[in-house]
């Protein structure tokens, strides 16, 4: 070759993997005030502990892969997998919970596979459907603020009014509160305590939309069919509230075209559908209604937050929108009529298997090819003619 | 649709045309103010000036002046054909007059990245001229006579491609030409040579569209420009106004701005809506596109009766003070452009030539501009950033949507890396136009365009050696055969026994592999047949 070098081109976006790992991590923002203001402190300790171990896990993967570790640290996106990951945990898991889950899915689910971009299945859900197979239990209650509390609490070693009524007048965010979460998350310490297993269960609870299909739609539909207000303080309207956030943050995504809109929009699409399709009020067979599915439990943060997770899902345009509707699916159907109570991490782990050969057949159509027109036709395999 | 049309064509009188959406697309910053600033200037003639006169290889250079002589401004120097066409080549002519020092290849600026062969000539500084033939009236000349006009002035595709203009206007013998498709879609950033020639010449341009509107006998032209360049359009409205009868043929279309508009088959979708096949010629289509620049040199050429000597080139970037567009005569240097722009030396990082998505860096300033140097770039430290280090591909998608030809650049990027040629043509690598869009917006910073080109090397090199060693294992296997059929031809004469040579003859052994036992003299016969075809087929091939 001459004196030329290549190398164009010399311009760039100035986008870069960490300046889209911190969007997404502003975009949680709203769902977790959220979730602190209705649920309390459990979901920041459940992400301080997954952070701490996320960054750990990963440095150390690093350290093993002989890569350099400030500069993949540095591109944050241990620290959304270890956010997802927190959220998707019940508030008020033991310490240790979440730190296995969250070790397994950094160094399993993403470093053994290859790192950042080589993961076939979302890290933070690999973890979450780990933790959900081998602690059910532990995985299914969540911690209930100030709804009605199922159970006895006679003893009050912790502070903590025996009183229903006094109890429900303690805020969420209350230093009483704090330490109580603090304790669930970390139950050594409470050494001192004579009924802290009884207490844990008084307070864990689950999801509406589990709630409501054990329950067998009795309490919760009544209440939604007569119209209660958005803002009481129950717990179904914690996760509204929740799910709206989320949603507020998606929205935001899509506005700083972190994401594109196909695949949360076919999720949701096909939740509302379905949901939509197999609604009978009043019958003997009821499943929910749509907005029950929508804003019940974690759909929106499972549309927009896990399942474009862009290394694990589809690619292209076509793939994209068969992954969301793949994955609204299995959302609905693992609801309704699997033995899981949600089914976010299992669906988009569905949906990742899928992807793939979704973007082997969804490929779009290339410019200027399989064109037939005035009898010229294409050549896609070889090369232009030259002029 | 064809009814939508037919009632269109009713109102308006034919087909509105109208820019319509195509695939992917960037905004970079256009960085085009600076240079705009200022109005086209004239270079003082340069001391010395190297005229490129074509590559070596490619194509056959007739030298028509040697080293020593003395030539006067618009003497031919050279005449430059592309193989394989059969057409009389383009001549290049001397800028200005002056002697002939040397004739060896040197760098040019340029997108090639070759070496081409470059005559030196030391100007004399007298610029005498020789006597041109204008053709003010040219409506009296026929389309065969434009043609050749404009080729004997050595007119080339002035926005990158440097086709022979004439060669592109006489078609291919394919339909006849309906659109003609003035680009003045100059989409990428620092390049601003169209834009600032729209600005002050647009009445040239305009005839200079309407005279190659004449050469190729199109019944309509266009002029498709960005919607973000109100001067310009401004300019182009006014010169048509001007010319009132020309007005009603020709039209202006606005198209959105973003890059890359201006490449010839999405620029082609975007104002006629004919989306041109892979490996299908817009001729093919009736479709012919010219740069804004080759129609002031069309203009230049038959009007003024002038050879195409000069350019129009941006001169840009941080390093220089009064960046500005410069008619600039061939062969002149980079570095005597970005001196006349008061170059700090200091503060010049690089030199691009080309604008910041498609350039080419340069390698010495020396280099010398030719007929597609539509723009030179000195460019500072801090601006033209070197990428940041290369990460993981997230398969973000960013690059397809970006992708003006829909490809999936993450995907042709995967099979780079391991070079799967079968999954890589599958993907369509070869109708990536190396635009630099994927580049721009990854956020991992991978260098998707130059590994597409790595790629696209390889696939051909790979190519070319199959072919050859395809040629020579056929003589091989053929010489086999003859030798073995000359040894067998030699033991029945030898023995001349009539039932062995018989069976001999019956069966003669397989060309491609002896093992495998024999066949019979019909096929043989056949075999031989078709491998010499083969062997004649090729050879016309490689003579051709």
């Amino acid at each position: 070759m001459s004196g030329l070098k290549a190398g164009a081109p010399f311009q760039h976006s100035g986008r870069s993997i960490a300046q889209l790992m911190q969007t997404l991590l502003y975009a949680l923002l709203p769902g977790i005030f959220a979730s602190l203001w209705f649920f309390g402190f459990g979901i920041l300790i459940n992400i301080a502990i997954a952070i701490s171990f996320a960054v750990f896990a990963e440095a150390a993967m690093l350290r093993l892969r002989n890569r350099d570790i400030s500069s993949h640290l540095s591109d944050r996106s241990v620290l959304v997998t270890a956010l997802l990951f927190a959220i998707a945990i019940p508030p008020g898991s033991p310490w240790w919970l979440v730190a296995l889950g969250i070790v397994f899915a950094i160094v399993i689910a993403k470093h053994l596979y290859g790192g950042l971009g080589q993961n076939p299945f979302n890290p933070a859900m690999c973890g979450y459907a780990m933790l959900l197979l081998a602690f059910p239990l532990e995985m299914t209650g969540w911690h209930i603020p100030n709804g009605v509390i199922n159970g006895p609490l006679t003893v009050d070693n912790l502070g903590i009014p025996t009183l229903a009524a006094e109890r429900e007048s303690l805020s969420p965010l209350s230093w009483i509160r704090f330490k109580q979460a603090l304790l669930l998350a970390f139950p050594f310490a409470a050494s001192g305590a004579t009924d802290i297993t009884e207490f844990v269960d008084g307070l864990a609870m689950a999801t509406p939309l589990i709630e409501f299909k054990m329950a067998g739609k009795s309490a919760i539909l009544a209440a939604r069919e007569s119209g209660a207000s958005l803002f009481a303080t129950g717990s179904e309207t914690a996760w509204e509230i929740i799910n709206i956030g989320y949603l507020l943050g998606g929205l935001f995504l899509l506005y700083k075209k972190i994401i594109s809109w196909h695949i949360p929009l076919a999720i949701i699409a096909t939740v509302f559908s379905l949901a939509a399709l197999f609604y009978a009020p009043g019958s003997v067979a009821i499943y929910g209604t749509p907005y029950l599915h929508l804003f019940g439990s974690a759909t929106m943060i499972g549309a927009f937050f896990i399942a474009t997770d862009p290394v694990s899902a589809a690619t292209t345009s076509t793939g994209k929108l068969v992954y969301g509707v793949i994955i609204g699916v299995s959302i609905y159907s693992i609801r309704v009529w699997g033995s899981y109570l949600d089914s976010i991490a299992f669906a988009v782990l569905f949906g990742n298997f899928c992807a793939p050969i979704l973007d082997q057949y969804c490929r779009p159509r290339i410019f200027g090819h399989r064109l037939r027109r005035n009898s010229v036709r294409s050549r896609p395999n070889e090369a232009p003619a030259k002029p | 649709m064809s009814t939508l049309k037919q009632l269109a064509s009713k109102f308006f009188g034919h087909d509105p045309v109208f820019a319509r959406r195509t695939a992917g697309g960037i905004q970079p910053l256009p960085f085009k103010e600076h240079s705009l600033r200022s109005r086209i200037m004239s270079t003082p003639i340069p001391p010395q000036l190297t005229i490129p006169i074509g590559t070596e290889g490619s194509g056959e250079i007739t030298r028509l002046v040697d080293i020593g002589e003395q030539v006067l401004k618009y003497q031919k120097l050279a005449i430059m054909s592309l193989s394989a066409k059969g057409r009389s080549g383009v001549p290049v002519h001397a800028p200005t007059s002056g002697v002939i020092t040397s004739i060896e290849n040197s760098i040019v600026a340029d997108h090639s990245q070759q070496q081409q062969l470059c005559i030196n000539l030391t100007v004399d500084g007298h610029d005498e001229a020789l006597q041109l033939e204008p053709h003010t009236d040219y409506s009296k000349l026929s389309s065969t006579d434009l043609v050749s006009l404009i080729r004997d002035a050595g007119v080339i595709g002035m926005g990158g491609a440097g086709f022979p203009t004439a060669d592109k206007l006489s078609g291919y013998g394919k339909p006849a030409i309906e659109f003609l498709i003035i680009n003045a879609a100059e989409c990428e950033p620092y390049i601003t040579a169209d834009e600032a020639l729209l600005r002050e010449r647009a009445d040239s341009v305009v005839l200079g569209a309407e005279i190659l509107q004449r050469a190729c006998a199109a019944q309509r032209c266009i002029i498709a420009i960005e919607d973000t360049k109100p001067d310009a359009i401004a300019a182009i409205k006014q010169s048509l106004q001007n010319e009132a009868n020309y007005e009603q043929r020709c039209e202006l279309v606005l198209v959105p701005s973003k890059y890359p508009a201006g490449s010839e088959r999405q620029l082609i979708q975007c104002v006629t809506g004919i989306e041109i096949a892979t490996g299908q010629h817009p001729t093919e289509q009736g479709i012919v596109m010219h740069n804004v620049g080759t129609a002031y040199a069309a203009y230049e050429a038959i009007v003024e009766g002038k050879p195409c000597i000069s350019r129009f080139t941006t001169l840009c970037g941080q390093a220089l003070k009064t960046p500005k567009n410069f008619e600039v005569l061939i062969g002149t240097a980079a570095h005597f452009l970005f001196e006349l722009c008061g170059i700090d030396a200091g503060r010049k990082q690089r030199s691009i030539v080309g604008g910041s998505l498609m350039g080419v860096e340069l390698d010495s300033d020396k280099a010398a501009t030719c007929k597609t140097t539509n723009c030179l770039i000195a460019a500072s430290a801090n601006e033209l950033q070197a990428p940041a280090a290369e990460q993981a591909c997230i398969r973000c998608g960013f690059c397809a949507d970006a992708c003006p030809s829909k490809l999936l650049p993450q995907q042709l990027f995967a099979f780079s890396k391991t070079l799967d040629t079968t999954q890589l043509l599958e993907h369509g690598l070869l109708d990536c136009i190396e635009c630099g869009a994927c580049d721009y917006v990854c956020p991992s910073q991978l260098p998707l365009v130059s590994t597409y080109k790595e790629s696209k090397k390889f696939i051909e090199t790979r190519r070319q050696s199959l072919e050859y060693s395809d040629y020579w294992q056929q003589r091989f296997q053929f010489r086999q055969y003859r030798v073995k059929k000359e040894k067998d031809q030699a033991l029945s004469r030898k023995l001349d026994a009539p039932v062995q040579s018989m069976q001999a003859a019956e069966q003669p052994p397989k060309a491609q592999n002896d093992e495998a036992g024999f066949i019979s003299k019909e096929q043989a016969s056949k075999d031989i047949a078709a491998a010499v075809a083969r062997v004649k087929f090729r050879r016309n091939e490689k003579n051709k």
